[in-house]
C-alpha cells in the first residue's frame, strides 16, 4: 500500500529529524502507529530495517548511537541533513527545470523532480513566463533497458555484478563477472564500462545485450578504477568511426550523399561517375555494400575483396 | 503517473519545509512549484495530518486546506530541524547533474541558457557535496548538428518556414522541401518535427541527415498538430504497413536491436526470424545488402529479388562471375 508506506516513512523521518537525542527502536515501535500494528517482533524488525534503507535512499543521514547500557538509538542530525545554503536565480532555476525533464527512466525522473522539490523548498524561485521559453529543444534520455537501474546502483555503490551477456555476433549469452565503473549514453544507447574479472581487462558492454537479471555480488572491487573511463571512444571504434587509412571509390553521380559528406576529396568524373577518397576504418565494407551498384571500390585491395565477397553472398542468397 | 512511496515521502518532506515558510500558500501555486497536479497535492495534504512526531504525545501536523489555501496551525510541531531543507541524495544529485551537463553540451543551445545552466550546475555541485561524487559514473552525450540546429531553433522562435535538403537513407536520395517546424527533440540523435509542405503531412527529420538548411521569410503556418507521443519509441509502424520477414544468423542479430519489430523468434542455429512492418519495404534493400551472408529477406519476394539484382549489378562492375 503506497499511502500507508509513505505515511509510515514520513512519521519515521519526522521523528528522527525532530529529535534532539537518539531514539531507541523500542521508543519508535511504541510511538509510530504502523509499527504498533506491525504484529510480531520479526515483522517489525524487517519493516524498520527496510524503512531506514528507504530514508537513506532519499538522502537522509541516520546516525546510530549506542547508549551506556548498550541500547542502540537512532537520530538524523540537523547539521548532517540540511542542504547547504544555495541561491539560484530565476534563469538558473528554469535551466535546471528543463534539465530535470530529460529523464525517461522512472527512477531518475523521480530523483530529478525530488531534487527540484528540495531546491524549491529551499527557496529556488519559480520561473516566470519569460523563462518558460527556454531553448526550443526537448532533449530526452531514454533508458528502457531493464539492466539500467541495477547497474546504475552498482556503479554508484561500487559493487561487483554478474549478468548474462550476448556478444553482438554470438548466439548465446555467457555469464560475465564485472566490476562496473561507469554508464554512458551515446546515440541513444546505454553502455557500461568496467573490469571483466575473467578476462582480466577493461570491457565495454551494451545494455541491450544483457539478458536476465543483473545480480550484485558481495565484496569489493579488485581492480583499480581509472580516473577517466573512456566509454564513448571504445564504442566509436567498433562503429567504424576511427579511420585507420583511406579508401578510394567510384560513386554514381547524385548517389551516396553520406559518403560525399565525409569524403576527403572528390573528383567529378565523366559518364555519370565521381571518384572519392573516404576515411577507411572498421565496418566500411558493410556500409559500402548498402549502396549496391552505385559504389565501386577501387582500393585498397582488401576492401575491394571484402565488398565483392559480401555482394556474392547476397547475389546467391 | 503512479508515484512510489519513496518519491512520495521525499515530496511530502519538501512540502513540509515549503509550507512552514509560507502560511496560507495557494494550492495552485504550490502544485506548480512542485510540478504536480492539484489533485496530487490535495492527496498529499490528506496524508500529512496523520504524520508527526507522535512519540512526544500526539504532535501530528495540523495542516488543512479549503481547496484554495493551505494552512498549518502548529508549524512548531516538527521540532528543531524537521522543517529545514534537506540535503540532496546521491541519486537526486546524479539525476540533476548528469542531465544538466548533457543539456549544456547541446551545440544549438542559446548562449544565455547554457551559461545559466553551467552556473546552476556549479552551485549544485557545491551544495550537493559528497552526494555529487556518484554523478561522474553516469554520462550522456546528445548528438546534434550545430548549424542546422541553430537555424531550426531560430525558425521555431521566429515562427518561420525552412527550406531543407534532406537525405533519405532508404532511397539514397536528397530531396528539397519546405517545412514548418513544430519542435526539436533529442532521443540519441536530434530530430526536428515539422509539417512538410511537399507531402502536406507531419514528418520527423533527423538533423544529421539535413544536408543544407535555409531560413525563409515566409511565416511558418503548421496546422494544429499534437506533438508526437515519443514514449512508445520513435518509429511506430501502422498496423496496415506491409510485413517484412528477415532471417538472420548469429552475426545478424543486431538487426533486432536497431529495427523496431513485432516478433523475433529464436532459430536453432542461433539466429533470429524477425517480423517487422514498414510503410515502404523497398527502403530495406540496403539492409538486405548489408547483411550479406549474415541474413536474408524471406518476404516480400520483390524485396529479396531487388537485393539480389542490386548485388549482381554491382558485381558486374568488378568483372567477377557470380
Amino acid at each position: 500500500m503506497a499511502i500507508a508506506k509513505a505515511e509510515r516513512l514520513m512519521n519515521l523521518a519526522l521523528c528522527l529529524l525532530g529529535t534532539g537525542r537518539p531514539l531507541t527502536k523500542r521508543e519508535l515501535r511504541t510511538s509510530i502507529e504502523a509499527y504498533i500494528e506491525a504484529g510480531t517482533e520479526d515483522a517489525f524488525n524487517r519493516m524498520f530495517e527496510r524503512d531506514k534503507d528507504d530514508l537513506r535512499e532519499l538522502g537522509m543521514v541516520i546516525d546510530t548511537v549506542e547508549s551506556l547500557d548498550g541500547e542502540i538509538g537512532y537520530l538524523a542530525r540537523r547539521d548532517r541533513n540540511r542542504l547547504p545554503p544555495l541561491t539560484l536565480d530565476a534563469e538558473e532555476a528554469a535551466a535546471l527545470g528543463l534539465a530535470a525533464k530529460v529523464w525517461q527512466q522512472a527512477r531518475l525522473a523521480g530523483a530529478a523532480s525530488g531534487a527540484l522539490q528540495k531546491l524549491r523548498a529551499a527557496g529556488m524561485p519559480l520561473a516566470g513566463a519569460e523563462q518558460e521559453t527556454f531553448s526550443a529543444l526537448e532533449p530526452r534520455i531514454p533508458a528502457g533497458e531493464a539492466a539500467f537501474e541495477p547497474l546504475m546502483i552498482a556503479c554508484r555503490d561500487r559493487r561487483p555484478v554478474t549478468f548474462d551477456y550476448r556478444k553482438s555476433n554470438a548466439a548465446h549469452a555467457e555469464q560475465r563477472q564485472v566490476e562496473p565503473w561507469a554508464l554512458e549514453c551515446w546515440r541513444g544507447h546505454w553502455y557500461l564500462a568496467g573490469y571483466d574479472r575473467e578476462r582480466r581487462a577493461e570491457r565495454v558492454f551494451r545494455l541491450s545485450r544483457i539478458s536476465g537479471r543483473v545480480r550484485s555480488r558481495s565484496g569489493a572491487f579488485t581492480a583499480e578504477v581509472p580516473g577517466v573511463v573512456a566509454v564513448r571512444e571504445s564504442v566509436a571504434e567498433w562503429a567504424g568511426e576511427s579511420a585507420t587509412g583511406a579508401a578510394r571509390i567510384r560513386l554514381r553521380a547524385g548517389a551516396g550523399y553520406p559518403l560525399r559528406a565525409r569524403a576527403t576529396w572528390t573528383r567529378e568524373g565523366e559518364n555519370g561517375w565521381d571518384e572519392l577518397e573516404i576515411p577507411h576504418g572498421h565496418g566500411l565494407g558493410a556500409w559500402l555494400v548498402e549502396f549496391g551498384p552505385d559504389v565501386i571500390v577501387l582500393e585498397p585491395a582488401e576492401l575491394r575483396a571484402d565488398v565483392v565477397d559480401r555482394l556474392r553472398a547476397v547475389a546467391k542468397g | 503517473m503512479a508515484t512510489n512511496a519513496i518519491d512520495r515521502t521525499r515530496r511530502m518532506l519538501s512540502l513540509v519545509t515549503y509550507l512552514r515558510e509560507r502560511p496560507g500558500a495557494r494550492v495552485d501555486e504550490v502544485a506548480r512549484a512542485f510540478g504536480i497536479s492539484q489533485d496530487e497535492l490535495i492527496s498529499d495534504l490528506s496524508v500529512l495530518p496523520m504524520c508527526g512526531t507522535s512519540f512526544r504525545g500526539g504532535d501530528l501536523l495540523d495542516i488543512d486546506t479549503d481547496g484554495e489555501h493551505i494552512w498549518w496551525y502548529n508549524a512548531e510541531a516538527t521540532g528543531s530541524s524537521a522543517g529545514e531543507p534537506l540535503r540532496l541524495a546521491a541519486d537526486e544529485a546524479t539525476a540533476l547533474l548528469v542531465a544538466a551537463r548533457a543539456v549544456a553540451t547541446l551545440p544549438g543551445l542559446r548562449d544565455g541558457d547554457r551559461e545559466a545552466l553551467l552556473r546552476a550546475t556549479a552551485k549544485l555541485e557545491a551544495a550537493a557535496g559528497e552526494s555529487a561524487g556518484a554523478s561522474s559514473r553516469l554520462s550522456v552525450t546528445f548528438e546534434s548538428e550545430g548549424e542546422v540546429f541553430a537555424v531550426a531553433d531560430r525558425a521555431l522562435t521566429e515562427r518561420r518556414r525552412l527550406r531543407i535538403r534532406y537525405y533519405s537513407p532508404g532511397r539514397d536520395e536528397l530531396t528539397d522541401r519546405e517545412i514548418d517546424p513544430v519542435r526539436l527533440f533529442a532521443v540519441g540523435h536530434t530530430y526536428l518535427e515539422a509539417w512538410c509542405r511537399r507531402s502536406e503531412a507531419r514528418r520527423t527529420f533527423r538533423l544529421d541527415r539535413v544536408a543544407s538548411v535555409e531560413l525563409l521569410d515566409t511565416p511558418a503556418d503548421p496546422p494544429p498538430v499534437e506533438p508526437r507521443d515519443l514514449s512508445e519509441g520513435l518509429v511506430q509502424p501502422a498496423a496496415s504497413d506491409p510485413e517484412v520477414i528477415i532471417e538472420v544468423g548469429p552475426g545478424g542479430r543486431w538487426v533486432a536491436e536497431y529495427y523496431p519489430h513485432d516478433t523475433a523468434e529464436e532459430l536453432p542455429d542461433g539466429g533470429l526470424r524477425i517480423t517487422l512492418r514498414t510503410p515502404d519495404p523497398a527502403t530495406l534493400r540496403r539492409l538486405a545488402l548489408r547483411l550479406g551472408r549474415d541474413g536474408r529477406i524471406v518476404a516480400p519476394a520483390q524485396l529479396a529479388d531487388s537485393a539480389r539484382e542490386a548485388a549482381r549489378a554491382a558485381l558486374a562492375a568488378y568483372d567477377t562471375p557470380v
